[in-house]
């Protein structure tokens, strides 16, 4: 029993290298070697998607990237997933950026979409730009943008991310502000994001709006769902594999889920010999 | 003192109290200031501000390149970097069409048509627009470089997230305990591998926690395993007449647990912190805005 | 205390006066919005109870209690520690910029913290992220340190600007934080996802870490990783806390009554709404406000 305290009494001591290195193998080891688990869809994946399906058939929807490289793997997947999701439904796109690096985001996310195939090695969607989507690109100015976007959208984008002008494009036509859009999707990692798309654009206007965000921000935007000023939330990592699984299109989220259990199961039984070291070392102080 | 002092002070309140009005009065004059001028006023000032930091940045990093002082080839690589991110940004267009192709520079566009031997002409991408397309230099950059880097850094929150939550969730008394609780089954039920914990092995592992403190308090073997042997009797039987679905009874489900959690006493606990936050912001705003608080002016 | 009472139901009563005549003015001379009329009269109520707070601090010798705050004890402590281990202090004033409330009371502690190096000559060390606030941060550091009669220990380099990128402003804060190794380290301002790695780097060179911002998803990293942490209000509360004064602890205690009222008024919305609920009565508080 001794020679059992003394082991867990070492693990509670554990030198934070260790713990670096066991994490980097609890992630790496799952995406090198893929792993299968169950993903399970939550309620608020699930109004996400509803909120998607209601989209009447063949509308104008406005997706906004604004996330940079560091948070791409849990927001990416959001996004390719929604431009997935509604070009299935006939919507045309209209892609604007709040954050510099976005314009990047934006342009892999349709890099993806034009080089997926099918099993028969045809295009799995065959979009045109300024027939499909348009990629206005990116404004600085925040939440300047949305309010502009949210009067005049011409205050704000006089030409698109190539350098064409917005009253050249067809497209833009009958689009005059966010009024004209049947629905606002931002995917958002911090600042500008999904509270100043709520604060300027869904609210103000009307129009329905969701977002996804990244784990740690879902606990300020919650409240948003709850008051039905966001319909549904993509959270985090796991809320785009919950995506992927209804979308029917299995991608990195769901590949990545295995690594993201394997590295929380290695943070929990860490904590619980670290508790554990914890009782054993008060209860021997004690009875010395 | 009038230039240092009240100018400032009068500016602040003046433009405070603006703003603030044009969420209640009609008026597009005040309307339009305050929803797009004043923040595009700002966006411009920090935009020629930049200036001031990138000439500090320099300066600093240029001292220890010249004195050399430790660790300054790291500062030669910051310059290197500064001014390979200024040139590619400002003055070099970066890419050229070749058709659907794209090449970084004019000589390599020309030199892609003379191999092939078409007709086609380089186009070269406009200005503004060559740092967004997609091939260009610019975008090589931000693919190749700054991406992994950010990646990285942002990678690094994933090794530190389980050292501080190896060191910090200790059970020292009945709140840190409950933090602690709360922690695991939130890492655990919000990843698929929490779906795969049925609701029986949580009771079991419920039970075992409670004999183990009914022991420490108790100290009576036969209480402690009589209330073993109960409660797992219970369990048991209770799952053979369920026929043990794993995900009931849903109070024990580790991902139902965990949206409850979230849900409900997180949700408020984090309302209550931002309705706190907010009345922060309004009173301290409400200080700068009538002069009381002057300190951000170096009084 | 009666006095106050009778002060204060007085001029809430003559705020909603104020803007139901406000509201039954016609449109045509009128350029009040009836809509905002909840929040306009609860603005108005916030305004009144500040200032006839800090009118009241200003004619009173009695000082108001404020309770402890262990963060900002600890603040001289760590300044004490940093001088005696002959190490700088870090001061990180949040990655945002100056028109954030968080970073202007970041820039407002950072002046008392420079009072405390510039008293017992610690070295300082303050890394910032925006070009404004580099400025302003130079300005009150300067103002500091002339104040306490130091001139000659003021160098306008002890606040340097990095870069606006997150990730890029963390590795060089953290770089500084390895190859300096400073005896304390200050986080106080807004910060993003960068907070952890300043802490855990804090964490591993051995500095004591007073952390301070009102982001409220990064409270539970610095909770969990420093030695002192102000959440959201205390944060806010700190300028006032530091330098003493009757008017800015003024300003604390019209924030602890306009959040009693904000209590009551939430206890009686949701016994409004319930009763609207379970149909015992047609009105809902929060509908009729158009909140």
């Amino acid at each position: 029993m001794k020679f059992l305290e003394d082991i867990i009494l070492k693990l509670g001591a554990v030198d934070r290298r260790v713990i670096f290195f066991l994490i980097g193998l609890a992630v790496l080891i799952p995406l090198l070697t893929p792993i299968s688990l169950p993903v399970r869809e939550t309620p608020t994946t699930v109004k996400f998607y509803d909120g998607i399906e209601d989209i009447p058939k063949n509308s104008k929807v406005l997706v906004s990237f604004d996330y940079g490289p560091s948070t791409r793997p849990e927001i990416h997947p959001m996004n390719v997933g929604v431009l997935r999701h509604m070009l299935r439904n006939g919507h045309q796109i209209y892609i604007s950026c709040l954050w510099p690096d976005g314009i990047y985001m934006a342009l892999d996310a349709l890099e993806e979409i034009t080089d997926e195939v099918n099993p028969d090695n045809v295009s799995t969607f065959d979009i045109k730009e300024y027939e499909d989507y348009i990629l206005l690109g990116y404004r600085p100015g925040a939440e300047a943008v949305i309010k502009g976007l949210a009067s005049d959208l011409r205050k704000v984008y006089t030409v698109d991310a190539n350098g064409n002008f917005i009253d050249d494009i067809e497209m833009m036509d009958d689009i005059k502000n966010l009024n004209d859009f049947a629905y606002i999707f931002s995917g958002s990692a911090g600042y500008p994001g999904t509270f100043e798309w709520v604060k300027y654009g869904g609210d103000p206007t009307g129009v329905p709006m969701s977002s996804g965000t990244t784990s740690v921000q879902v606990n300020e935007v919650i409240p948003y769902v709850q008051t039905g000023q966001l319909i549904g939330l993509l959270a985090g990592m796991p809320g785009a594999a919950e995506y992927e699984k209804l979308i029917n299109v299995p991608g990195i989220a769901i590949q990545g889920m295995a690594a993201q259990s394997f590295a929380h199961i290695v943070i929990v039984l860490f904590i619980v010999f670290g508790n554990l070291a914890f009782f054993i070392k008060q209860r021997r102080d004690r009875k010395y | 003192m009038l230039l240092k002092r009240y100018i400032p002070i009068a500016i602040v309140a003046f433009f405070g109290a603006l703003t603030l009005s044009a969420w209640f009065i009609d008026n597009e004059a005040i309307e339009t200031f305050a929803n797009d001028d004043a923040t595009q006023f700002f966006d411009i000032i920090a935009a020629f501000a930049v200036f001031l930091g990138a000439l500090n940045l320099l300066k600093l990093q240029f001292i220890k390149v010249l004195k050399q002082q430790s660790g300054w080839i790291y500062s030669a690589v910051a310059i290197t970097s500064f001014f390979f991110a200024f040139i590619i940004g400002f003055f070099i267009r970066g890419a050229y069409f070749v058709g659907e192709d794209v090449y970084f520079s004019q000589k390599a566009a020309e030199a892609a048509i003379l191999s092939s031997g078409s007709s086609q002409v380089a186009v070269p991408v406009d200005w503004g627009a060559h740092v967004q397309t997609d091939g260009s230099l610019f975008q090589w950059m931000f693919k190749y470089i700054f991406s992994p880097l950010s990646a990285t850094m942002f990678a690094l929150l994933a090794f530190f997230v389980a050292s501080a939550s190896f060191r910090a969730f200790r059970a020292r008394n009945f709140e840190a305990s409950l933090l602690l609780v709360a922690g695991i089954i939130i890492m655990l039920g919000r990843v698929p591998i929490g779906s795969l914990i049925s609701s029986w092995t949580i009771m079991y592992i419920l039970a075992f926690s409670i004999g183990i403190g009914i022991n420490s308090y108790v100290k009576n073997r036969n209480i402690v395993f009589g209330w073993i042997l109960g409660s797992c009797g219970l369990i048991t039987g209770f799952g053979m007449t369920m026929g043990w679905p794993i995900d009931q009874p849903a109070i024990f489900f580790l991902p139902a647990l965990q949206e409850w959690i979230y849900l409900v006493p997180n949700l408020a606990g984090s309302r209550a912190i931002l309705i706190g936050i907010g009345l922060g912001i309004v009173a301290t705003s409400l200080r700068y805005i009538f002069g009381l608080e002057k300190s951000y002016l170096g009084e | 205390m009666n006095n106050k009472f009778t002060v204060y139901t007085v001029g809430i009563v003559g705020i909603i006066l104020l803007t139901f005549l406000l509201s039954v003015v016609p449109d045509s001379l009128n350029f009040f919005r009836e809509e905002q009329s909840a929040m306009f009269v609860f603005t108005l109520i916030v305004i009144m109870i500040m200032l006839y707070e800090v009118k009241l601090a200003k004619s009173s010798s009695a000082p108001t209690f404020l309770r402890t705050i262990p963060g900002l004890k600890a603040v001289e402590e760590a300044v004490g520690r940093s001088t005696e281990m002959g190490k700088p202090i870090l001061y990180v004033p949040g990655i945002m910029d100056m028109n954030e409330v968080e970073t202007v009371a970041g820039v407002v502690v950072l002046g008392h913290v420079a009072n405390m190096t510039a008293q017992y000559e610690t070295e300082l060390d303050v890394p910032v992220a925006r070009a404004i606030v580099m400025q302003s941060a130079r300005q009150v550091t300067k103002e500091a340190y002339l104040t306490q009669g130091r001139p000659e220990m003021y160098n306008e380099d002890m606040v340097h600007y990095i870069t606006d990128d997150q990730f890029a402003y963390a590795a060089a804060v953290n770089g500084i934080m390895q190859r300096d190794e400073p005896a304390a380290c200050l986080y106080m301002g807004k910060f993003f996802a960068e907070s952890l790695l300043f802490a855990e780097t804090g964490n591993s060179i051995g500095a004591i870490q007073i952390a301070g911002t009102g982001s409220q998803t990064q409270i539970p990293f610095f909770v969990t990783a420093c030695d002192y942490t102000l959440m959201g209000e205390e944060f806010f509360a700190a300028s006032a806390y530091l330098s003493k004064e009757p008017e800015l602890i003024a300003g604390i205690t019209a924030q602890d009554i306009i959040k009693v009222i904000l209590i009551g008024f939430i206890l009686l919305s949701i016994v409004s709404r319930a009763f609207f609920d379970l149909d015992v009565t047609d009105f809902n508080l929060i509908t009729w406000l158009g909140l």
